[in-house]
């Protein structure tokens, strides 16, 4: 229930307009709930669950204002409003329309057009109401007679005492159909009770306000009055006497004897009129808290602040060292703020705020601000203020990019272009910058411009009337000070005028005037009225209208400016990549950081609206640590500088071909397993927006890319910043040296730095050298490769695309780089390598474990979902698992080695259970090696190479050498994009052996039908760069094998035994072209199904072979002999499989 | 008031902004050369503060127009509000402070990119009154050299003043508090201006400085006395 309710919470404030400038498309249609808990200054776990007409009687004895009726009290007609925890009544109506626009809505809002507690009426907690009779009424159907527990004190109220009070009682007559008004009572009762609880909380609220000490009988004020700020120990700014203090005072207690104090006060003009004139200074901060809404929030969560203290006590943080550096330099003037107490609570109140809120963290002038609340308010009342000034009256100004500040300052120009406009065309002409001088005025609200006395009678009618209260003042000031404003010809003279004036403030605004009364006007009367009569045009909904309409520029500038900065600030190394380069990487990171919030808000957003039916059910949500405000963009603050491995993903295959998936497979498990699974699983697939990966392609999860974002990562944090992104691509494209390339790759494999990698690494090496190549290659590349001559022929007559011989041939290419790195691999012990027989038996366990590594890659699903035997299973789950396009022919053919499951799935997998893998694994090598007579495995003899064994390797091949060169760098586009053109998902379009060699799968095949121990499934199971290791693993080793035999073979008759058996098998196979034309025919006619990027089965396995027959161990021995004899070998492997068929092999293969 | 006697020399006024990182002693060492004054809790400025001060050469009379802008980091985008149009800059960083030389060379190369090109850029280490040779304690006036072993001093002079070197700035080490080498600062950046990019004072009309029209000057050889009052010696 609490998740779903606070999701709901989010979703709410995302919708909403006035909490935080979430100016999205919601803004234009803030919602119904933002409406409600912005009229009412409730919390955004607050929504408007019944609403009903209704007419409020204040009785008699409470009503002090107006035209009273000696019978009748004082009566509004209204609504009524019952959300979770409270019952609010305004005579200003809200339009709560669903799709109310802010400006349409706010027309019924009155004075302070839905930006606060406008009108007349109350917000009563439902916790404070103590009893709620049903009157017989005449007139209405229903009328409800609501007594609260205001001035009652509820810890000792005993019969006598509460004779003594005069209790809160007030009438609502409710004005609907009799199934309307029975919802909203029962609605009331619900409430009610689920509120009882809440009792308490309300008790520790009102016990820090200052008005339960003021109306307290004479005879119980000998206990110590409630913290109302520092002003109490220190004095009150101003002169009490000029402020009129006492005579305000008295007012104030009347008027809340009679219309109830604090959470149960009922707002009649004469409140609005009381807050006008100055809030007396020992109420001044309770006000501010009550219009605010600010004690509303404490009442959610009384204790969060000393809670917070206590939990962070002890802890640093940069904010921190921030707010200490400028403790001693707030409101110096104030002499509390000279003392250790005064510093100690502003300490205190600011780190509190910078923990819960941490994205805003400490921002200069708020600790201006909060010294002022101090001087007035309690800590935790300073706290709670401080909330919902950043969250909701002055949304962004203090975030880390000011937004809110600027955008502001934006708006503020253009009221002063529209009100003033000769003022305006003097600013421009004379080059001043209006927001040099107006921006610290909303940025510390007036609080170090005015002298404090004048500030405070600002923020009291701002915490009332909302921001548009700043905009009013501040044309107001211009407005008054515009004759000498147009004299002012520079920066400097505007300012001297401004300052001068705010230095003035109490003196007379018409010291001259005849009449003593005009006379006795200060200029800062002057100022209100002006502000408030003259600019009474100046409405929330004009304001709100202008921040959406400069929004985009202005955080366009920000982020511009960010951008700058960032890429300036960048390591040096980052000057290996171009300008040009960083800026596009740029715009890439943030970019893709920016898309997975928007995405993960509409997420939110769409469970919040499958939640709505529930919501009247949600109980009270604490909200803490929500604060609504839209993230994702630069401009808008912090909140995703880092990217972690799944946003890695995406932004690599924006950048990267080879990092698109070959299978898309929306929505996967593994790209939610981060995310609540239960809660997304319900509706990821009901909406191809809600695809986790957007509308880009999905992005393909192999072990090089987390390879690669280990390597960037340099300090294991598990998050990438655009500075690490910057400096591992730095490396790759900004030197454009191959050497350095080389070692790159080398380094990613080398997991322990030693300088050394395995034979696993060898195997991952070449597997991602597949990996990288399946789309085909970029960069210069030599069209021609002399030692595959061979196969040109068959290529010129078969390639549509002339890269595409490239391509084929780079698979020789890496097959040759297995052979070669094993080749000239150095032992770990040197003692085991002693004979030939070590040799082979080394080579033969590479390709068993290249197997083990390829089972390592097999989809884990598929043992328990497997129905055949253990090395059919593999494949019938893989087909399962692929789209579903090509399902029916994979069903049929689903004892079908072959399949082309392209490896994402599997990686994935492997992850997800390691354990099964291993034992499959094991099994599976325990197999072999009984099979093997233990020749091909040995654990004790590991081998590795070395970065210059692989270096030498690299460069022995050309295609290897260009791939390092210039390939790989190039695979990065960072500046262009990726066509769509260029990034083909479908796995027929890949360079791989599977999609090439169809006679390559049927010739293995062939081979090893015949076997005595199957490989197919090894070969086929479908990840088709392990496959592709597979087979050429398989062939080295065969050759590897049928050498030593022949040169041994009475020292090792039993293992020579398969060997041959497979030997002469593919040398029939071989043998025979018919063979080959029925496999390639097969291929086309089923498993191909008309795919015009098929290739001649026959040249291009020949092609493969004859690459791996040049290279193979320096024997003379090419020819079809060999060749044969590689697959046989390979056969032999440890997987045991049906017997494939060639056609079979191609069918599944293309499925994509 | 005192400028009548430099009523024939040609005045001129220049833009000039202080950025570096919060509470490096930008407003400080504008304190002190406006006012000639040190206040220890400074509060810090929000947005930008304005001052302006004359400073008499012996040909011209430059009005200085100091922008002296907040230092918190995320106050940097408001930063070109204000070196807008600027023909000067002092980058300040606190000599105790590694990371604030850090800052330092961010704002100038952000101004070197971004603000009005032939903008004269003098970076400025303050706080030399913290360290050993600072004049503050008691130190030689011409301290300011080499000695690096200076209590709080984190920053040597030679790496700032070779940075400063390599980017053809101009370097002080100054102490806002005891008014070391500021005025030279400020007489320094007023002599770099090339005449032709002065524009004429804007009139009358635009002479409400905040501060004194006289230029103080701290003199060098009385550290201890930083109210001794001179005229501009440059």
């Amino acid at each position: 229930m609490l998740n779903l309710s606070s999701f709901v919470q989010k979703a709410q404030q995302l919708l909403d307009p006035t909490q935080g400038l979430n100016l999205s498309e919601s803004d234009r249609n803030p919602s119904k709930a933002s409406l409600f808990q912005s009229q009412f200054r409730l919390p955004s776990s607050q929504h408007p669950l019944y609403e009903i007409t209704a007419e409020l009687t204040i009785p008699p004895a409470n009503a002090t204002q107006g035209d009273r009726d000696r019978d009748r009290g004082f009566q509004y007609a209204g609504k009524l409003h019952l959300s979770e925890a409270y019952l609010c009544f305004s005579t200003t109506p809200s339009s709560f329309q669903q799709s109310a626009s802010t400006s349409s809505s706010s027309i019924f809002t009155g004075q302070t057009h839905g930006g606060g507690p406008s009108g007349n009426g109350f917000t009563f907690p439902l916790c404070a109401i103590r009893r709620v009779e049903r009157l017989h009424s005449q007139t209405f159907q229903f009328a409800l007679s609501i007594a609260t527990w205001n001035g009652i004190s509820q810890d000792a109220a005993k019969e006598k005492d509460k004779k003594d009070l005069k209790e809160q009682r007030i009438t609502v007559q409710l004005a609907g159909t009799r199934p309307a008004c029975e919802r909203f009572c029962d609605g009331l009762k619900k409430g009610l009770r689920a509120n009882v609880g809440n009792v308490g909380k309300l008790k520790k609220v009102t016990a820090e306000c200052y008005s339960e000490y003021l109306l307290r009988p004479e005879d119980k004020k000998n206990a110590s009055p409630p913290d109302a700020g520092l002003g109490m120990l220190f004095k009150y700014p101003g002169d009490p006497k000029k402020l009129r203090d006492r005579a305000k005072m008295r007012l104030w207690a009347e008027y809340l004897r009679d219309n109830g104090r604090n959470v149960t006060l009922i707002r009649q003009p004469t409140f609005h009129k009381l807050i006008r004139v100055g809030l007396p200074n020992r109420l001044r901060g309770e006000m501010w808290e009550l219009t605010s809404g600010s004690i509303y929030l404490r009442l959610e969560n009384p204790t969060l602040y000393s809670d917070t203290l206590s939990k962070f006590s002890g802890r640093e943080s940069l904010a921190i060292d921030e707010i200490e550096k400028d403790l001693n330099r707030s409101l110096p003037e104030y002499p509390g703020f000279q003392s250790e107490e005064g510093i100690g609570r502003l300490r205190r109140v600011l780190t509190a705020y910078s923990w819960v809120n941490a994205d805003v963290g400490y921002c200069q002038a708020m600790n201006i601000v909060v010294a002022a609340l101090l001087i007035y308010m309690s800590e935790t009342q300073a706290f709670f203020l401080l909330s919902a000034l950043c969250d909701r009256l002055v949304p962004g100004y203090y975030s880390t990019t000011m937004y809110g500040t600027l955008l502001d300052q934006k708006v503020f120009e253009s009221l002063v272009e529209k009100t003033m406009p000769i003022l305006w065309e003097h600013l421009v002409k004379s080059d001043v910058q209006l927001s040099v001088v107006s921006l610290p005025w909303f940025l510390s609200l007036y609080i170090n411009s005015m002298p404090l006395v004048f500030a405070f009678r600002v923020l009291d009618v701002f915490f009332v009337e909302g921001p548009k209260v700043l905009f009013q003042v501040g044309l107001a000031i211009l407005r008054i000070n515009g004759e000498e404003l147009l004299d002012a010809a520079d920066d400097g003279a505007f300012i001297s005028v401004l300052k001068s004036y705010f230095a003035r403030l109490d003196e007379s605004a018409h010291p001259k005037s005849e009449n003593p009364k005009l006379r006795a006007v200060t200029k800062f009367q002057e100022l209100m009225v002006v502000a408030f009569k003259e600019f009474s045009g100046i409405t929330h909904s004009s304001i709100t209208e202008l921040r959406l309409k400069n929004k985009d520029a202005v955080l366009n500038n920000i982020e511009s400016f960010a951008k700058r900065t960032a890429i300036r600030n960048l390591s040096p190394d980052s000057k290996l990549l171009s300008n040009d380069e960083l800026g596009a990487l740029y715009d890439r990171f943030y970019g893709v950081l920016y898309e997975r919030q928007q995405r993960d808000h509409i997420l939110k957003q769409e469970q919040a609206r499958r939640n709505k039916s529930s919501r009247s059910r949600i109980a009270e949500v604490a909200s803490e640590g929500d604060h609504g405000i839209e993230k994702g963009r630069v401009g808008l603050g912090p909140s995703t500088s880092l990217m972690d491995y799944d946003a890695f993903r995406e932004f690599l295959a924006g950048m990267s071909k080879w990092a698109i998936s070959d299978s898309p497979t929306t929505p996967r498990r593994e790209a939610l397993a981060d995310k609540d699974k239960g809660f997304y699983s319900s509706f990821k697939r009901s909406d191809a927006l809600l695809s986790p990966w957007g509308a880009g392609p999905e992005p393909a999860d192999h072990e090089f890319l987390r390879r690669l974002f280990q390597k960037w990562d340099a300090d294991s944090s598990s998050t990438l910043t655009l500075q690490k992104v910057v400096s591992g691509l730095a490396r790759i494209k900004g030197k454009r040296d191959i050497m350095g390339t080389i070692s790159y790759f080398f380094e990613l494999y080398d997991d322990d730095g030693d300088g050394k990698v395995d034979r696993e690494g060898i195997l991952r090496m070449s597997e991602a050298l597949l990996f990288l190549s399946r789309r085909g290659l970029e960069g210069t590349l030599s069209p021609s490769n002399s030692t595959l001559t061979l196969s040109e022929g068959a290529n010129a007559g078969q390639n549509d695309v002339p890269g595409q011989s490239v391509n084929e041939r780079f698979l020789g290419s890496v097959s040759a780089f297995i052979r070669r790195c094993f080749e000239y691999a150095d032992p770990d012990h040197p003692s085991n390598q002693h004979n030939a027989v070590r040799e082979v038996q080394e080579k033969l366990q590479a390709a068993q474990l290249k197997e083990t590594a390829s089972e390592e890659l097999a989809s884990p699903d598929a043992f328990a979902i497997g129905d055949d035997d253990d090395d059919d299973d593999d494949d019938d789950d893989l087909l399962a698992m692929e789209s579903p396009t090509g399902s029916p022919k994979q069903a049929k053919r689903s004892d079908v080695p072959g399949d082309q499951q392209p490896p994402e799935l599997q990686l994935n997998s492997v992850q997800l259970t390691p354990d099964e893998d291993d034992l499959a694994l094991r099994r599976r090598v325990s197999k072999a090696q009984s099979e093997k007579a233990n020749i091909a495995l040995d654990p004790s003899n590991p081998l590795h190479i070395t970065l210059p064994t692989f270096r030498m390797v690299v460069l022995a091949d050309e295609l290897l050498e260009q791939f390092f060169e210039s390939s790989f760098p190039t695979s990065f586009h960072i500046i262009d994009n990726l066509g769509s053109s260029n990034t083909p998902t479908s796995a027929s379009s890949l360079t791989t052996f599977s999609s090439l060699g169809i006679g390559a799968g049927r010739a293995v095949n062939a081979a090893l039908g015949g076997a005595p121990v199957a490989t197919a499934p090894a070969v086929g199971r479908g990840l088709r760069g392990v496959l592709d290791n597979i087979v050429t693993d398989g062939m080295r080793v065969a050759a590897e094998v049928r050498r030593r035999m022949e040169e041994a073979q009475k020292e090792l008759e039993k293992n020579a035994l398969p060997g041959q058996r497979n030997d002469e098998e593919d040398e029939e196979d071989e043998d025979d072209p018919a063979g080959g034309e029925r496999s390639s025919g097969a291929g086309k006619g089923v498993a191909y199904g008309g795919d015009p990027e098929r290739r001649s089965v026959r040249s291009s396995d020949r092609d493969l072979l004859t690459g791996a027959d040049a290279e193979a161990s320096g024997t003379s021995r090419v020819g079809d002999g060999i060749v044969t004899g590689d697959l046989s070998v390979d056969g032999a492997g440890p997987s045991s499989g049906s017997g494939a068929g060639p056609g079979k092999v191609v069918g599944v293969e293309f499925d994509g | 008031m005192a400028d009548t006697g430099n009523a024939v020399k040609p005045s001129s006024s220049v833009k000039l902004v202080l950025l570096g990182e919060a509470a490096v002693g930008k407003s400080s060492l504008v304190l002190r050369f406006v006012n000639n004054d040190f206040q220890e809790n400074k509060e810090p400025t929000i947005g930008a503060a304005f001052l302006t001060q004359k400073c008499n050469l012996p040909t011209r009379t430059i009005k200085f127009e100091i922008w002296d802008t907040a230092g918190q980091e995320r106050f940097a985008s408001l930063a070109p509000m204000y070196y807008r149009n600027a023909q000067a800059a002092l980058v300040v960083y606190d000599l105790t402070k590694p990371t604030s030389l850090i800052k330092a060379k961010h704002w100038v190369a952000e101004l070197q990119r971004q603000a009005s090109p032939g903008i004269v850029i003098a970076l400025v280490g303050n706080k030399l009154d913290l360290t050993n040779d600072g004049i503050g304690n008691g130190a030689d006036g011409d301290g300011a050299g080499s000695d690096d072993s200076g209590d709080a001093r984190k920053i040597s002079t030679e790496e700032a003043k070779t940075y400063a070197e390599e980017e053809g700035l101009l370097f002080f080490e100054t102490s806002a508090k005891t008014g070391y080498n500021v005025t030279e600062v400020f007489t320094a950046i007023a002599n770099a201006i090339p005449e032709t990019s002065l524009k004429t004072t804007r009139g009358p009309g635009a002479s409400h400085a905040a501060g004194r029209t006289e230029e103080q000057r701290v003199n060098l050889n009385g550290p201890r006395d930083p109210n001794a009052k001179e005229g501009c010696a440059c």
